[in-house]
C-alpha cells in the first residue's frame, strides 16, 4: 500500500479494501491448497479455501484432426465462433444402450402397451366430487360441511366404484358410508383386484424370482455378478450388500430376474461357481416378513 | 449414452458418412442441402450449397479433401472439404443414385437411375489428386447395365478389384474394376426386394447389404458368397459393419415412409438394431427417431455411429463402455486362453 505510513492509519474501511495475495500451500499428497481473500458482490470479505488437485491428461490426436478442427467454418456457418450452435444441434436424451445375449425384441414391446393401458386409466379417471360433482377430491370439497354425499345411503355409484378400485390410493378417502374411515381389507373390491392387492401382488412376483447369492467376494463389483447371471436370463435388479465404511461387499447379493423359469435355471447352474476365490451359494430369496 | 441431435436439414436425411479418422461427418438429404459437422460435439463446420435437387448421396475421399455428393438434378458435384468450393460438375441424364470413392480416393464411382428409356450406368472417373487441377469430363470406366435390373448401390472392393453392385430384384453382382466386365451375378436377397445399401468392412474384403427383404447379409467380396445372415422384422434401408475391436453389425430401417402416419413410432420400429456380426444375434436396440432410420454410418475408428432418419435428424451417438465390453461367453473364454 503506498502512501501508508503508520499502521494507525490502517482503520476498518481500508481493511476491508485491502486483499492479501492468494496463499498457495503444497500438500503432501500432491494436491495444492489455495487460500484466496477477495470481496463479493456484496461487498463483504469471503476466505474461499480450495483444494486442487492437478492432473496432466495426455491425449493423442491424430494431426489431420487437428488440422482441420482449425478450419474456418464455411457456408452458413461462416464467422460464427468456435462451439456447437443451439440452432443446429442438441443434445438427446440419453439412452441406456447394453448389450446382452439374446436380446428379445419383445422385452420392451411388452412392456410398453402395459405403461399405454396405465396412462389410459389414468386418463379415464377423472376426479369427480360426490357432494357437488366437481372435478375435485370429495375431500376438499367446499360444500363437504354443509351438504351430505349425493345418493349417501346407496353408497358411491357402481362406476364410481370402479373408477376408485382403479385408483388404489383413492380407495379409501370416501368408500366408507358416510365417510368414516374404512381400513383397507374392508374395501370394496379389496378381494379382487383392487390397488392394494396388486401392490403386495407385485412385491410377490419380485421375490419369486429373486435369488439370494451368498458366499460372494468382499471384492465382487454389481457389475460381476451381473454378468455371471446376465448369461442366465434377463436380470431386473442387481442388489450387491455392500459396507457403508468401507465400500467392500460384505459377502451376500440379491438378483432379481424378469422371468422365473430363468431364474431356476440361473439357481440350479451359479449355485456352486467358483467366483474370486470363493464359492458361490445361491438359493431363492425368502419371502420378506 | 447422450445423443447428439443435429437438426441441420429441413427434409428427410439419405445419407451421412464419416471421414476416415471419423471427425466430420457429411450428411445430405432431400432439401438439397449437403451439411459438414465435428462428430465429436455435433458443431457444424459448414454447408455446400449449389444442387437443385433432392440429394440421395455424398462420399469423401480418404484424405478428406475431396467431398463428392449426387442427387435427384442429374448431377455429381466435387467439393473441396475445407472450403466448400465446386471444383467439378458432370451432368447425366438420370439421377444419381450413389457416388462413391475408391479405398485410396484415386477413382470416384456413381451409379445413374435407369427411368426415361436409360439404362442403368456406373461411371467411374479418374480423381486428380489436386484441388486446383482441373477434373476430367469424360469417365475412365463406363459399365451400361442392360441385362439385369436397375442398379441402386454400388462400391469399390479391396485394391479397386471389383465393382459390387447391388440391384432392385434383390441381387448383387459383380464387375472387374478395370475392364467392365460381368463375373458373377448372385441372387442373395428375395427376389423382386431391393437391395437399399451396400457398406464395406474396414479392410473392404467383405460386405454387409441390406435390403426391403426384411434381412442383411454379410457377403465375400471375392465369390459373393453369403457368409452371414441378419433377419429382422422390418424393411431395412441401411446396415453397416463395425470397426474393431467389436464385432457387430448396425442396421437401421422401419417402415416405409409413406406408412409411418398410420402407426404409431414404436410400431414403426424406427430403431436402431445392433447384431453380432460372427453369432447372427440381435445384442440390443437403440431407439430415438421418428421416423425410419434411412442410412446408418459407423465411424471408422469406432467411437460413435450416426443415423440418418427421415424424420429429418442426424443422430450422433458416442459409444460408452458396455458397448466395448460386451463379450459372448465363448469369445471371453477364447480372450483368457491367449492370456494365460
Amino acid at each position: 500500500m503506498p502512501g501508508r505510513t503508520d499502521w494507525a492509519d490502517d482503520d476498518e474501511p481500508d481493511l476491508a479494501t485491502s486483499i492479501p495475495p492468494p496463499q498457495v500451500t503444497k500438500n503432501k499428497d500432491g494436491t495444492e491448497t489455495v487460500i484466496t481473500i477477495f470481496i463479493n458482490e456484496d461487498g463483504k470479505r469471503v476466505k474461499r479455501t480450495q483444494r486442487i488437485k492437478r492432473t496432466v491428461i495426455k491425449k493423442k490426436e491424430n494431426p489431420r484432426v487437428a488440422e482441420r478442427r482449425q478450419w474456418a467454418k464455411i457456408g452458413p456457418e461462416a464467422g460464427k465462433p468456435p462451439g456447437p450452435r443451439p440452432d443446429t444441434t442438441t443434445l438427446g436424451e440419453n439412452i441406456i444402450f447394453r448389450p446382452v445375449v439374446g436380446f428379445k425384441s419383445g422385452q420392451q414391446q411388452e412392456k410398453n402397451p402395459e405403461e399405454d393401458k396405465k396412462a389410459d386409466a389414468l386418463k379415464k379417471m377423472q376426479i369427480k366430487c360426490r357432494i357437488c360433482q366437481g372435478d375435485h377430491f370429495t375431500t376438499k370439497c367446499p360444500f363437504k360441511d354443509t351438504m351430505a354425499p349425493e345418493g349417501e345411503a346407496a353408497g358411491p355409484p357402481p362406476d364410481m366404484d370402479e373408477r376408485m378400485g382403479g385408483g388404489g390410493a383413492e380407495g379409501g378417502l370416501g368408500g366408507g358410508i358416510g365417510g368414516s374411515y374404512v381400513p383397507p381389507h374392508m374395501r370394496k373390491g379389496a378381494g379382487a383386484s383392487s390397488g392394494g392387492e396388486r401392490m403386495g401382488g407385485k412385491f410377490e412376483r419380485d421375490d419369486l424370482a429373486t435369488l439370494r447369492v451368498t458366499n460372494v467376494s468382499e471384492f465382487a463389483e454389481e457389475n460381476d455378478l451381473r454378468e455371471i447371471f446376465e448369461r442366465h436370463g434377463r436380470v431386473t435388479r442387481v442388489f450387491l450388500a455392500k459396507d457403508r465404511d468401507t465400500g467392500r461387499a460384505k459377502g451376500f447379493a440379491f438378483v432379481s430376474y424378469a422371468d422365473r423359469s430363468d431364474a431356476a435355471r440361473a439357481c440350479e447352474k451359479v449355485d456352486g461357481y467358483g467366483f474370486g476365490h470363493l464359492i458361490l451359494r445361491v438359493e431363492f430369496a425368502k419371502k420378506s416378513t | 449414452m447422450r445423443p447428439i441431435l443435429l437438426s441441420g436439414h429441413e427434409r428427410a436425411l439419405t445419407q451421412v458418412k464419416f471421414s476416415k479418422e471419423g471427425d466430420l461427418l457429411f450428411s445430405v438429404s432431400k432439401d438439397h442441402i449437403i451439411c459438414a459437422w465435428y462428430s465429436a460435439n455435433g458443431e457444424r463446420f459448414g454447408a455446400y450449397k449449389g444442387h437443385q435437387g433432392a440429394l440421395w448421396t455424398v462420399d469423401v475421399d480418404p484424405t478428406t479433401t475431396f467431398l463428392a455428393s449426387g442427387g435427384a438434378d442429374n448431377t455429381i458435384r466435387l467439393w473441396e472439404v475445407r472450403t466448400g468450393r465446386l471444383l467439378k460438375t458432370w451432368e447425366f441424364t438420370t439421377s444419381i443414385k450413389r457416388v462413391e470413392f475408391s479405398e485410396d480416393g484415386r477413382q470416384l464411382l456413381g451409379v445413374t437411375e435407369k427411368r426415361m428409356n436409360q439404362l442403368s450406368t456406373v461411371i467411374v472417373y479418374d480423381i486428380k489428386q489436386d484441388v486446383e487441377a482441373e477434373q476430367g469430363d469424360e469417365p475412365s470406366l463406363r459399365i451400361v447395365v442392360d441385362e439385369l435390373p436397375k442398379v441402386t448401390v454400388a462400391g469399390f472392393s479391396y485394391l479397386n478389384k471389383y465393382i459390387i453392385t447391388g440391384h432392385e430384384d434383390g441381387s448383387v453382382s459383380q464387375y472387374d474394376a478395370k475392364s467392365g466386365e460381368m463375373l458373377h451375378n448372385a441372387f442373395s436377397h428375395d427376389d423382386g426386394m431391393q437391395v437399399t445399401d451396400l457398406q464395406w468392412s474396414a479392410d473392404r474384403t467383405y460386405f454387409i447389404t441390406s435390403s426391403k427383404d426384411k434381412t442383411a447379409k454379410l457377403h465375400a467380396a471375392d465369390s459373393l458368397e453369403v457368409m452371414k445372415t441378419y433377419p429382422t422384422d422390418t424393411p431395412l434401408n441401411s446396415a453397416a459393419i463395425t470397426p474393431d475391436p467389436v464385432q457387430y453389425v448396425i442396421l437401421g430401417g422401419g417402415q416405409a415412409a409413406m406408412d409411418v402416419t398410420t402407426t404409431s413410432a414404436r410400431q414403426g420400429k424406427f430403431e436402431a438394431r445392433f447384431y453380432h456380426k460372427i453369432f447372427e444375434e440381435e445384442i440390443g436396440r437403440v431407439r430415438g427417431h421418428f421416423g425410419p432410420l434411412n442410412y446408418v454410418a459407423v465411424d471408422p475408428t469406432g467411437k460413435c455411429y450416426a443415423s440418418g432418419g427421415e424424420d429429418g435428424y442426424v443422430r450422433v451417438h458416442h459409444f460408452d463402455e458396455s458397448y466395448y465390453e460386451f463379450r459372448y461367453e465363448v469369445e471371453r473364454e477364447r480372450e483368457q486362453g491367449i492370456r494365460f
